[in-house]
């Protein structure tokens, strides 16, 4: 079988090929400038053009999947490559599945896996379906020997819909994803002058402060980009330690690929508690300063 | 003066959701259910549309039984009439797709909002599909939205940058948790939207899903679940732990 990868995200296209090519003969097709030629590709094709946005992409790449006969599309999951997989899937009248974690071939049908339920349940399906998006970070994208040819593609035809500026987002210099110690904030701070003895605890034990959904986007007591959770950052550090989050399924799914988790929270009813390896019952004014004390000593 | 169209969808409790020990498998019975997270402020942001240029805002949910409760919550924060269509059974957006569809082109209309995917299922395949069958553009993940005459505005959303887009109505338009507050109706607008239309409506589409689920159940967490509720104690085994761990 063959399959089609696109993503705007050279790390993730990198990603899905590293899992794919193993199984399957694979063409990436990218609008990003990152090389992607040591992925084990046959083809990459790097996408340009004046005016590029979901519609013009999902139609270049509607036509390129009936002409080169590939058997389904593999997508990064992004805000983009989702929008991408459900036009794509009305332009091909085949079916998505997004955000998938696993991808088996079983008879005649693909089987996936994805979460569900807002990350509190983990399903496995069988379909038809033939477009998926692979969530990022599944593994980590590795180089082979072998180079791919390249091609660059032009797509002239114009979107109906006008991109009138680029705004960066204020950049901190964090990357969660890449953290190997966590420590994050929740509702349970209280204040933002709570982020004081998280920002030390975090730097003793040299990590990086992230925080639950209600502290970054909510009170922006945090950036976004150190948002923690299923529609945030998906962390997998070696050390994860939640203080005052209750531990709602959106954040668990955020942060279940962690080595070993620490939960600090007063409520001893709190979820938090299920999904922990180690948990303090108490209040984190008392005990983030002992656990300070203590780790300076 | 605009014509909108929200779509919104009630879903499970999922925070309220327990898994059953034995089978590992979410207990869905008598789980209230609630109107969905994205949903309210899709609602949110028909309403202040309305508001802030006016205009009419048609609420539409593909639901279930319990769909009439979730109606009557978005009347109450300012939608002007319901329209509710039977006959949803599971996650299915080839479905839920179709029968939007369906119903919207029989309205008229210049924006349609959506959430941009729903906290239960997460696919967020609807709207893209939905715009596709209309043939309209998607403005996808708005924090920001804005109107001049014939045209709509937004400020998207990415993962690393943001972009303001801009297309002719109609449009299309999901929105991101960031573009507002949804509003808590206060009661006498709950009581006072029992009197907005509310239409019921049956529509005889089957489109069948190739999709079987295999098992949906809580992913296995192998967690040591050490507990300490003694504080002295539980900081004492963290630290060894800690130190044994950070260099």
């Amino acid at each position: 079988m063959r399959a089609m990868v696109f993503s705007e995200k050279g790390e993730l296209a990198a990603q899905i090929a590293t899992i794919l090519r193993e199984r399957y003969e694979i063409d990436i097709y990218t609008t990003s400038d990152s090389p992607l030629d040591s992925y084990g590709a046959k083809v990459v094709f790097r996408i340009t053009g004046e005016s590029l946005y979901v519609d013009n992409i999902s139609n270049f790449l509607a036509d390129r999947f009936k002409e080169k006969g590939y058997d389904f599309i593999a997508i990064g999951s992004s805000v983009m490559g989702r929008e991408i997989a459900s036009i794509l899937s009305e332009l091909l009248h085949l079916e998505a599945i997004t955000e998938i974690m696993k991808l088996e071939e079983g008879n005649q049908v693909f089987i996936t896996e994805r979460f569900f339920f807002g990350g509190k349940t983990v399903i496995r399906e069988e379909s038809k379906a033939r477009i998926f998006t692979f969530l990022p970070g599944l593994v980590d994208p590795i180089p082979v020997d072998s180079r791919s040819s390249k091609e660059e593609i032009k797509i002239d035809s114009p979107s109906t819909v006008n991109v009138v500026e680029k705004i960066e987002k204020p950049k901190g210099s964090v990357n969660l994803e890449k953290a190997d110690i966590i420590v994050s904030a929740g509702r349970g701070i209280g204040k933002k002058e709570g982020l004081g003895i998280i920002q030390q605890l975090a730097d003793i034990i040299h990590g990086e402060v992230g925080g639950s959904r209600p502290v970054c986007l909510d009170y922006h007591w945090l950036s976004e980009e150190r948002q923690v959770g299923l529609s945030g950052k998906r962390v997998k550090p070696k050390i994860y330690i939640a203080v005052g989050i209750s531990g709602q399924v959106q954040h668990i799914a955020g942060m279940r690929g962690s080595k070993t988790v620490i939960a600090i929270n007063k409520d001893k009813n709190a979820p938090i508690f299920n999904e922990c390896d180690y948990g303090i019952v108490g209040d984190l004014y008392t005990v983030i300063p002992k656990l300070i004390e203590n780790l300076k000593k | 003066m605009y014509n909108i169209v929200v779509c919104f969808k009630q879903i499970l409790d999922i925070d309220q959701m327990k898994i059953d020990e034995k089978t590992q498998e979410p207990i869905t019975k008598n789980l209230p259910y609630r109107l969905e997270d994205l949903s309210k402020n899709a609602i949110e942001e028909a309403v202040r549309i309305k508001e802030k240029y006016g205009g009419k805002v048609i609420g539409i949910t593909f639901g279930g039984d319990q769909a009439t409760l979730g109606m009557k919550e978005a009347l109450a924060m300012g939608v002007d009439e319901g329209i509710i269509i039977k006959g949803y059974k599971e996650n299915n957006p080839e479905l839920t797709s179709e029968v939007l569809a369906k119903k919207i082109s029989t309205l008229k209309y210049d924006i349609i909002i959506t959430g941009n995917a729903s906290a239960d299922s997460y696919t967020g395949l609807v709207p893209g599909k939905l715009a596709r069958k209309l043939n309209i553009p998607i403005l996808g993940n708005a924090i920001k939205l804005e109107l001049h005459e014939n045209t709509a505005r937004i400020t998207r959303s990415m993962e690393d940058v943001n972009y303001v887009v801009e297309s002719r109505l109609p449009v299309l338009i999901t929105v991101e948790q960031e573009i507002n507050e949804p509003r808590l109706p206060p009661l006498i607008q709950i009581m006072a939207a029992g009197r907005k239309p509310m239409k019921i409506e049956e529509m005889q589409i089957q489109i069948q899903s190739s999709k079987k689920v295999i098992s949906n159940k809580a992913p296995k967490s192998d967690r040591k679940r050490i507990i300490f509720e003694d504080i002295d104690k539980g900081v004492e085994e963290v630290s060894k732990f800690l130190r044994s761990e950070v260099k």
